[in-house]
């Protein structure tokens, strides 16, 4: 009798206990929060680049050189020449940069700090020449710290950032910067030429460089430098009036460029396109015709993912095709069009493209095509997103985890 | 063994309890407590109750010249009589470093039901001057200039018009 009563009294306890756990778990722990409403850029939208396809910002602005914050959340991004960022959800844009500042690229050093490269707007003949700025977010004026003058490159590095120092036509130097903006190498062995673009290896200890040699107006050189040895070679020159065009991109199967004869016009209706993506192992040798890419393909622009596996490319299928955004797996030779749109204009220069920290989408600039005749919309400015050139986050697919 | 049961049998009585409970409490609650939001961000309202009617043929004559005219019509599609409508005009460039925008406000002061008003704008579609010269990198293209045109009722109702004119 005993041991019922037992029993009947840990199943009561059990109830009772298991009760007060549910309901404490469910209860809210604080009064209902208003909930702002979402910006139409916020939303998925299908503005004929797919499915899945988000817009990242809206209105109008010449937008250019996108750049994910290392945690993905944010993507900042120039606009007329000056920077701002957002939150790659809702959420208004931030400032960095006043209007007599034009920036030509912009990288984040950690999710609250950004590197820029840019300079004053010259007052009279003065010269322009480009320095490194670091701003920090939050801070009330758009104040930039200089870093260094006469830059003429930037990359993300582990921890920090890569740049090319020089504004002569002779030689180029590279530093590392490492926290709070600070130098925390510079390299001493000058490499011959003008640096023009430079990234990393998959594994961060080499770099890549696209360079002008002295006495070439062609940027036909290619570079590898030993970040830890700190020592550089060429390991390419092209012949010709051939020019490397945007940053050489570092895989896992070797070293990707895009080149071409920058005079050549783009629908010349010749058999030969006007920019090619070529491959050289990072040994060095001379550069092939990228494997898997079809022989009429028209490139633009490419950025390696951050596991260095695959290869965002914008393109065209045939000189008289539509722009549209491809990935390349290098190790298989597969190329996929990721878009397959018609009627959007997909910006090409070199750095309008950015693969997101995890690898899963890519983010593009485009714009519907513009038109000849005044067009009247619905909506205010600042909220329309074809008419002007804007970025969307393109799905592709792949890992989750930032690599950074 | 017989705890164990015991156990499990008490968790899943006290789970439905507990989902009952709090359905019967959702239930309860018959009014939500967030308003609709409205995407336009206008105070109230849904937008409808006015109209823009612009002029395609006189939109395309304009030209980036100081003195342009515009003229519009603002209709009442609603059913009540509005007084004080207010028309705004903003002038701006597609290229958002070049200067601020410039601000122009007309007011109707009554549109009876189903009635239009005619309303006219002169302002100055001349591109301002670039403070400084800009390297061609930052923007290579001519920018568009762009109209924006608002009218607003006294509660909080607006109906946007943007004319993106080509350079």
């Amino acid at each position: 009798m005993l041991s019922r009563v037992a029993s009947v009294g840990r199943f009561a306890l059990a109830v009772l206990s298991i009760a007060a756990v549910l309901a404490v778990g469910c209860a809210h722990a604080d009064e209902e929060v208003s909930i702002e409403p979402l910006a139409p850029a916020s939303g998925r939208v299908d503005p004929g680049l797919g499915p899945g396809t988000r817009a990242l910002s809206s209105g109008p602005g010449y937008k250019a050189s996108p750049s994910w914050s290392p945690g993905g959340g944010r993507i900042a991004f120039t606009v007329d020449g000056y920077v701002v960022d957002k939150p790659t959800g809702s959420g208004d844009r931030r400032r960095w940069t006043t209007r007599d500042f034009i920036a030509e690229d912009t990288e984040w050093e950690s999710d609250d700090a950004l590197m820029i490269l840019g300079a004053a707007l010259p007052s009279g003949t003065e010269e322009m020449s480009s320095s490194l700025y670091r701003a920090r977010a939050g801070e009330d004026s758009l104040e930039l710290e200089r870093v260094e003058r006469d830059v003429s490159a930037i990359a993300p590095a582990r921890e920090g950032l890569i740049f090319a120092l020089g504004s002569g036509t002779r030689e180029s130097g590279l530093a590392l910067t490492r926290g709070a903006g600070k130098i925390h190498r510079l390299y001493s062995r000058p490499i011959d030429g003008h640096v023009t673009s430079l990234s990393l290896s998959p594994d961060g200890d080499e770099a890549v460089l696209a360079v002008r040699p002295p006495g070439d107006p062609e940027i036909s050189g290619l570079h590898t430098f030993d970040l830890r040895k700190g020592k550089g070679r060429e390991i390419t020159r092209l012949d010709g009036n051939q020019e490397i065009l945007g940053t050489p991109q570092w895989t896992e199967q070797g070293i990707y460029f895009v080149a071409g004869e920058r005079s050549k016009p783009v629908d010349s209706g010749g058999s030969e396109p006007l920019y090619e993506i070529f491959r050289v192992p990072e040994e060095g040798g001379a550069p092939e015709t990228a494997p898997g890419v079809g022989e009429d393909f028209v490139a633009a622009s490419i950025r390696v993912s951050p596991d260095g596996e695959r290869l965002a490319v914008i393109g065209r299928l045939n000189p008289k095709s539509p722009t549209n955004l491809y990935v390349l797996d290098p190790l298989i030779e597969d190329f996929t069009a990721v878009t397959t749109n018609e009627d959007m204009e997909i910006k090409t220069g070199p750095d309008d493209l950015a693969w997101s920290p995890g690898g899963k989408s890519v983010a593009v600039i485009a714009r519907g095509t513009p038109s000849t005749e005044p067009e009247v919309r619905a909506d205010p400015a600042d909220r329309l997103l074809r008419d002007f050139y804007n970025l969307y986050e393109i799905p592709v697919g792949g890992s989750e985890e930032p690599q950074r | 063994m017989r705890d164990v049961v015991l156990w499990l049998s008490g968790a899943a009585l006290a789970f439905l309890v507990t989902a009952g409970a709090f359905l019967l409490l959702a239930n309860l609650a018959t009014a939500p407590s967030e308003k609709s939001l409205n995407p336009d961000g206008a105070p109230g309202g849904s937008g409808h109750t006015l109209d823009l009617q612009l002029d395609r043929e006189r939109l395309a004559s304009l030209e980036p010249l100081p003195d342009q005219s515009l003229d519009l019509a603002v209709e009442n599609e609603g059913d009540e009589q509005l007084t004080h409508v207010n028309v705004t005009l903003i002038v701006s460039s597609e290229n958002t470093a070049l200067s601020d925008p410039r601000y122009y406000r007309q007011t109707v002061e009554k549109l009876p039901v189903g009635g239009t008003a005619s309303v006219r704008f002169e302002f100055d579609l001349l591109a301002p001057e670039q403070p400084v010269a800009i390297p061609p990198a930052a923007n290579p293209e001519p920018p568009r200039e762009i109209l924006e045109l608002r009218a607003t009722t006294p509660d909080g109702n607006s109906t946007v018009r943007t004319v993106i004119l080509p350079p």
